[in-house]
């Protein structure tokens, strides 16, 4: 209790990392929701390991004086390293699938790997690794100045008001393709625009909390709301309140136990998962057991007597 | 009813990856008509159905629309039932609320005449009190229903259907091809694929059948009579 009042308080020393927690909580399951209903789990994996990638990337041409230093701009750069090579690879992901070259698994695996190696190659050979660009890369929760908390809660402000405003349209080129082409939607933009939002989000949340935790958050809330929820906004709601809920959660349970905050969120979000699937499962298991047992009272079946030994 | 021609394909080649399923077809599907689209496994039914749709760009040739109040017309699509995947968590009535896409902007709310307009259109096909359960859990005459309805909030002129009776027991079909018939005497242009000879003969008046790589057209009576089909199918023993 101590803990809770200590980090809603607005003089606490770590609020910002707490309002960015908040903010990658609400924010990713909103995306990723998409994700899941496109079966692209995969690529909910990969594009946050692509997105660091981008970030090491952008460090490595920086160290190398290919990018000239300025002033600052530190996170400037690894916003721009990591959205750039993000949407690249959305573009190239996409363009391979229009093509129906190899297959779509094969190709976002392959995808993963190289860049978990290229991060890992830049980040050796990059003089500045050992320093920043490394807890950068786990998700630099700890230190979030001002104007970084600014143009995170702009950007996912952005992107959940386009994500409001033209659900219709990303819900229907999802849901039936071909129907949209039927009804002279341009499925191709609209594709663009979601994978663009996506892409966006993913790089703002691998800069301000890591590749892991974008990738629990974008996936584990949006699978766990679609045990319980009934329509799609309900699944949007549950999903968005369930991400900043166990981000707030996490962060407090982080602060109060001296643990990292990124993984204690994920396994935070991982036991909540198993907990409604269970519980799911067995007011199933329940109910029918219930329906059966009435069915059979009101038929008058009796059980068979235990012969007597 | 007129004879003038909503669709004319004119030497068109359909497929997919460069791959021609049918060359140069030459059809003319008339206002007004209900017609028939017969045809073995592969044969290129649905890929016939999807390119006059727009959704398979045409390989080769030309698809000419006419004019129906100076515009081009609305073709309804109504797909295979199978192709929806559960997860969506979406109602019967928000599958048919998205027919009314064409006539509602991009980032604009369906207002209250659409939303009426498409519990009108559950209403016609019969099923109106489904429309707030999920659509992944209905049956598949039911499925089939709400499919028809989501096409006919698209305000069609041309009702285009990939075997709406497939894999639906015989009392449902029956009623989904009373529900074609009725929607065809209100004046929709209707093309439907499908596999039974027995229902094509009984409720449509055109046929397009494709055989082995040719496009065979005419009336029921002129293709669907047993010397008829015996001549086609010599032709594949030959």
């Amino acid at each position: 209790m101590e803990t809770l009042r200590e980090i809603v308080d607005p003089h606490f020393l770590l609020r910002n990392s707490v309002y960015v927690s908040l903010l990658v909580g609400f924010a990713c399951p909103l995306v990723g929701m998409y994700l899941v209903l496109r079966r692209l789990v995969f690529l909910g994996v990969a594009l946050p390991q692509v997105s660091s990638c981008g970030i090491a990337c952008a460090f490595a041409l920086h160290s190398w004086g290919i990018i000239p230093h300025f002033e600052h701009g530190e996170n400037a750069l690894a916003f721009a390293g990591s959205t750039i090579v993000t949407l690249a690879v959305i573009f190239l992901l996409s363009v391979l699938e229009r093509r129906s070259r190899g297959i779509v698994e094969g190709r976002v695996g392959t995808v993963y790997v190289l860049a978990g190696a290229w991060s890992i190659l830049l980040l050796v050979k990059n003089p500045f690794g050992e320093h920043g660009l490394l807890d950068r890369l786990k998700g630099e929760i700890i230190a979030v100045s001002d104007l970084d908390l600014g143009v995170t809660a702009g950007t996912y402000i952005l992107v959940c008001f386009f994500l409001w405003l033209f659900n219709k349209e990303f819900l229907l080129i999802s849901f039936d393709r071909d129907m949209a082409v039927t009804l002279q939607k341009n499925v191709i933009i609209w594709d663009t625009f979601l994978f663009l939002l996506i892409g966006l989000t993913i790089s703002m949340s691998v800069l301000s909390v890591g590749p892991l935790v974008t990738f629990g958050f974008l996936l584990i809330p949006p699978l766990t709301a679609h045990v319980v929820a009934s329509s799609m906004r309900q699944f949007a709601v549950i999903a968005s309140l369930l991400g900043g809920g166990t981000a707030f959660i996490g962060f407090a349970l982080a602060y109060a136990w001296d643990l990292p905050v990124g993984p204690t969120d994920v396994v935070l979000l991982g036991f909540i998962y198993a907990f409604v699937f269970l519980s799911k499962r067995m007011v199933t298991v329940i109910g029918r057991w219930s329906l059966a047992h009435q069915s059979e009272r009101s038929a008058g079946f009796s059980p068979p007597q235990r012969p007597n030994r | 009813m007129t004879s003038e021609p909503l669709i004319s394909l004119e030497h068109l080649d359909i497929g997919y990856d460069q791959t021609p399923v049918l060359r140069d077809v030459q059809l003319s599907l008339e206002r007004g008509s209900f017609t028939g689209l017969l045809g073995a496994n592969g044969s290129g039914k649905s890929t016939l159905i999807k390119t006059i749709l727009g959704i398979i760009p045409p390989l080769a040739g030309e698809i000419k629309f006419g004019r129906i109040d100076n515009r081009k017309p609305i073709l309804g699509y109504v797909p295979q039932r199978e192709v929806f995947d559960p997860i969506y968590l979406v109602s019967s009535f928000e599958v048919v609320l998205m027919g009314a896409s064409r006539r509602v902007g991009p980032g604009r709310r369906f207002n209250s005449a659409e939303k009426q307009f498409t519990m009108k259109c559950l209403q016609q096909t019969g099923v109106a009190n489904q429309s707030r359960k999920r659509f992944s859990q209905l049956s598949g005459g039911q499925k089939q229903r709400v499919l028809i309805a989501r096409a006919l909030a698209t305000k069609p002129d041309l009702l285009l259907l990939d075997e709406p009776t497939a894999g639906i027991d015989a009392a449902a079909a029956e009623a989904i091809m009373e529900l074609l018939v009725s929607l065809h005497k209100d004046g929709i242009t209707i093309l439907m694929v499908n596999h039974d000879l027995h229902t094509v003969r009984r409720y449509v008046r055109q046929v397009i059948w494709l055989h082995q790589g040719k496009v065979l057209a005419g009336t029921v009576e002129e293709l669907l009579s047993p010397q008829k089909i015996e001549q086609i199918l010599e032709l594949e023993i030959s």
